[in-house]
C-alpha cells in the first residue's frame, strides 16, 4: 500500500496501469501546440497545470488593459496578486470561474484522468460578452489610472459568452483527455514490453540452467558408463581366454581323445568363445574411440599395398560365395600415414559387409585414387577459402541390396542395423560400421556411403595425403 | 489494492483470466456499453494482432462510496494464448479478483482446465495464495452448440467453492452479474484485512447496491424479463 502515487515504481505502475503524474504520459512541447492552436483560434490565454502546480504548457500574448495596468503600482501588485490566486485554484471535481478586477474571468478546469485528478489547465483572462461598463475595482485601483485609456484597452480583450466558454472548454478538456488516452496507452505498451521482455529473458535463463544442469548429469552418466563398460569388458574377457584355451586344448586332444559328438561341441564352446571375445574387443574399441583415449600406431602406407592386401585377405570367402572381387587402382593411388592395424581393420570389416550382402555371381570392387575438393559454390572469398586439397579415396562397392538414403546417417550408429530381419539373416553385432567411421575420424578421415535401395553399396574412406603436410 | 488516505481514494484490481478466445475482452467491451457512462473510462487495449489480446485490456471503473471514498476499479484481461504466460504473469500482479472465464463448449474442456491450473501457478509464482483469491468463474458462450448443459454445470458448481455465473457475452448477458458478484467478494476480502468500512465509514450494504445500481444492473434485470 502507498499513501502517494509518486512513489510508486515501474512494477506497481504497470501492476494497476496507473498515470501518477501528467508529464509522465504528455509531451510538453506537443502540448503547448495544442494550446497554441488553441490561442490562434480564439484569441484566449491558456495555460496547463500539473497537479503539483508546475506549468506544462503556455499560450498567451499579454492583453492590452493587462499591460496598461502594469504601468501603475497598484495595479502591478493587484495583477501579480491576482495570478498566484488563479494558479493556486485547484477545482475538486467541476471547472470553476474567477474573477479578475478588469471585469475579465478566468476558468479553470480540472484535468480528470481514470477518475482521478492529474492537473488543471486555465483559459483566460477573457472578458464576458454580457459586461458592457468598466468595473469599479477597476476605477478605483490607482489614482492615476485614465478611465478612458483602461475603457479603450479593455476593448481590446477577447469577447466571449458564456455557455461559448464553457463549450471551448470542454471541448480543449476532451483533447486534453484523448492526448492522455495516447499517451498513457503508449506508455503501458512500451513499459509492458520491456517488462514481458524481461521476463521472458528471466524464464530462458531459468531454461538454460536447468539444461546445463541436465547437461552435466548426463554427461558423468557418460562417463560412468564408459567406466562401467571398460571394466565389465575387461572383467569379462580374462575368463573368456581360458575358455578359448582349454577348448582349444580339448579340440586338440590334449585331454585325451574325444569322440566325434564330443569333439563338435567342443568345436562349437570354441566358435562362440571367439565370437564373443570379438563383440568384447569391439565394445572395448567402441569406449576407447569415444572418450578419445585409442592410439594410433602411424606409418607410411601404399594403398597399392593395402588394396592388394585386401583383397588376397577376402578372396577366400569371395570364392566359396562365388562373388567377384575386382581391384580397380588408379596408377598413382598414392600412400596414406595410418596405423595399418586398425585401418585394415576398417577395409576389412567393409569388405567383410559387402562380401556378406552381395548375391552370387555379384561383384565386389575395390577403388584406390587421389582426389581434389572443389571449390565453394557460391565462391565467396574462393580465392582465400577453397584451394583444392588432395586426399586419398579408397571405395569398397558391393552389388548387394542396398541402403535406403534415409539409413545412411543411422548407420554409424553405435548397435544400430537397418531391419532386425538382416540382422538375423546376416549375423553381425551392429558395432562395426561405428566403428570404422570413428577409427577413420580419429585418422583425421572421413567415411561416407552412396547407397540405393537395389542398387549395391559404395563406402568410401578419404584419408588426408600425407604429402600435403 | 492501492490506498490513498489523502485523497480518499481505493483502487482496486480485478483481472479476467482464461484460454485463448474465452471471451475476456468482450466481457470487458460488454460491460463498457453497459455501465453508465459517468461511473466508466475509456477501455484501453493494448497491442492487437489478429484482433487478439497481446498485453491487456484494461477498463477503469469509478464510484463514489459512503462518506466520500471514491472506489476506482480497474478491470484487466490476460492474453489467453499459450506462450504469452509471461506477461499473463505481470498482468496478475497485485490482483485483488479474479473473474475466470470459461468456455461452456465441451470440445474447450481441456483449455479451460490447463488455463486454470495455469492460472493457479502464476498466482503462486507472484506470491498470491490462491485459496485466497476472491475468484469467481462464468461459463461463457452459452448460446454455442455442444455446450455443457446448465444442470451439468450446476451439479459441478456444487462441488466447488466459487460462484459460478453464466453468460453470453456478445449479447450482455450475464457479464454484469459476474462483474457485481467478483466486486462483492473482493469487498469482503479487503474489508476482513483492512476494515475499510470503519475506515471510511462505508456500510457493505448500501455500497453492493450503489455499485450494482452504477453498473447498470436494473437496466440488465430489465432486458432479461422482456
Amino acid at each position: 500500500m502507498s499513501s502517494h502515487d509518486a512513489e510508486l515504481g515501474l512494477g506497481d505502475a504497470l501492476s494497476l496501469g496507473e498515470v501518477a503524474r501528467l508529464e509522465e504520459v504528455v509531451d510538453r512541447r506537443a502540448l503547448t501546440e495544442v494550446c497554441r492552436s488553441f490561442f490562434e483560434l480564439f484569441s484566449i490565454p491558456v495555460r496547463v497545470f500539473s497537479s503539483e502546480g508546475a506549468l506544462l504548457a503556455d499560450a498567451h500574448e499579454e492583453q492590452e488593459i493587462c499591460r496598461y495596468v502594469n504601468t501603475l503600482g497598484n495595479g502591478r501588485r493587484a495583477c501579480s496578486k491576482l495570478v498566484s490566486e488563479v494558479k493556486r485554484l485547484d477545482p475538486d471535481g467541476r471547472a470553476m470561474n474567477h474573477p479578475c478586477f478588469t471585469g475579465a474571468e478566468y476558468r479553470i478546469v480540472p484535468i480528470v484522468y481514470q477518475g482521478r485528478r492529474l492537473g488543471r489547465f486555465v483559459v483566460g483572462p477573457y472578458m464576458p460578452a454580457e459586461r458592457r461598463e468598466v468595473p469599479r475595482s477597476l476605477l478605483v485601483l490607482d489614482a492615476r489610472l485614465d478611465a478612458e485609456a483602461a475603457r479603450a484597452a479593455l476593448q481590446e480583450m477577447p469577447r466571449v459568452r458564456a455557455e461559448t466558454l464553457e463549450r471551448i472548454g470542454e471541448h480543449l478538456a476532451r483533447v486534453l483527455d484523448l492526448i492522455l488516452f495516447s499517451g498513457h496507452r503508449a506508455f503501458l505498451t512500451s513499459n509492458m514490453h520491456l517488462a514481458s521482455v524481461k521476463e521472458s529473458f528471466r524464464e530462458i535463463v531459468e531454461k538454460n540452467t536447468q539444461l546445463q544442469q541436465a547437461v552435466d548429469r548426463l554427461r558423468e552418466l557418460d562417463r560412468l558408463k564408459s567406466n562401467f563398460l571398460a571394466t565389465v569388458s575387461h572383467e569379462l574377457r580374462t575368463p573368456l581366454t581360458s575358455i578359448i584355451g582349454y577348448s582349444d586344448m580339448l579340440g586338440a586332444g590334449i585331454g585325451g581323445e574325444l569322440t566325434e559328438e564330443q569333439a563338435e561341441f567342443v568345436e562349437t564352446i570354441h566358435a562362440k568363445g571367439e565370437h564373443l571375445l570379438a563383440l568384447i574387443t569391439s565394445l572395448l574399441d567402441m569406449n576407447k574411440l569415444e572418450q578419445g583415449t585409442m592410439r594410433l600406431h602411424r606409418e607410411l602406407l601404399p594403398v597399392k599395398a593395402l588394396l592388394d592386401d585386401l583383397q588376397k585377405t577376402l578372396a577366400p570367402s569371395a570364392a566359396k560365395k562365388g562373388v567377384r572381387l575386382v581391384v580397380e587402382r588408379a596408377p598413382d593411388a598414392g600412400s596414406v600415414l595410418v596405423d595399418p592395424v586398425r585401418i585394415k581393420q576398417v577395409l576389412f570389416n567393409l569388405a567383410e559387409n559387402a562380401l556378406k550382402f552381395t548375391p552370387r555371381d555379384g561383384t565386389v570392387r575395390f577403388t584406390g585414387r587421389v582426389t581434389e575438393s572443389a571449390a565453394d559454390d557460391d565462391g565467396f572469398g574462393a580465392v582465400l577459402l577453397s584451394v583444392p586439397k588432395r586426399a586419398i579415396e579408397i571405395g569398397v562397392i558391393d552389388s548387394g541390396i542396398g541402403i535406403a538414403p534415409e539409413e545412411h546417417d543411422k548407420i554409424f550408429d553405435a548397435f544400430y542395423q537397418v531391419d532386425g530381419s538382416s540382422t538375423r539373416e546376416h549375423g553381425g553385432t551392429g558395432l562395426g560400421l561405428s566403428i570404422a567411421k570413428r577409427i577413420v575420424e580419429a585418422h583425421g578421415g572421413t567415411l561416407r556411403v552412396e547407397s540405393e535401395v537395389g542398387r549395391g553399396a559404395a563406402f568410401f574412406l578419404t584419408l588426408p595425403d600425407p604429402e600435403e603436410g | 489494492m492501492q490506498l490513498d488516505f489523502k485523497q480518499r481514494e481505493l483502487t482496486i484490481k480485478l483481472v479476467y483470466y482464461g484460454p485463448a478466445l474465452s471471451g475476456k475482452t468482450t466481457n470487458l467491451q460488454a460491460i463498457h456499453e453497459l455501465v453508465a457512462p459517468e461511473s466508466r473510462g475509456r477501455l484501453m487495449t493494448l497491442e492487437t494482432k489478429d484482433d487478439r489480446t497481446l498485453f491487456f485490456d484494461l477498463l477503469p471503473l469509478t464510484v463514489m462510496a459512503g462518506k466520500g471514498l471514491q472506489i476506482r476499479v480497474k478491470l484487466f484481461t490476460v492474453p489467453g494464448q499459450v506462450i504469452h504466460n509471461a506477461t499473463r504473469r505481470l498482468v496478475l500482479q497485485g490482483a485483488d479478483g479474479v473473474a475466470f472465464i470459461a468456455d461452456s463448449q465441451k470440445s474447450e474442456t481441456n483449455a479451460n482446465k490447463a488455463a486454470f491450473l495455469n492460472l493457479r501457478q502464476n498466482l503462486t509464482d507472484n506470491g498470491l495464495d490462491p485459496a485466497k483469491m476472491p475468484l469467481v468463474i462464468q461459463f461463457n458462450k452459452r448460446d454455442m452448440p455442444e455446450v455443457r448443459s446448465d444442470a451439468e454445470i450446476d451439479e459441478m458448481a456444487r462441488k466447488g467453492r466459487e460462484p459460478v455465473y453464466k453468460a453470453i457475452a456478445l449479447r450482455g448477458q450475464g457479464v454484469i452479474e459476474t462483474l457485481v458478484g467478483l466486486f462483492e467478494l473482493t469487498w469482503k476480502r479487503l474489508e476482513q484485512e483492512h476494515q475499510l468500512g470503519q475506515k471510511f465509514g462505508v456500510d457493505e450494504g448500501q455500497l453492493l447496491g450503489d455499485v450494482r445500481g452504477k453498473l447498470g444492473v436494473k437496466r440488465v434485470a430489465r432486458e432479461a424479463t422482456r
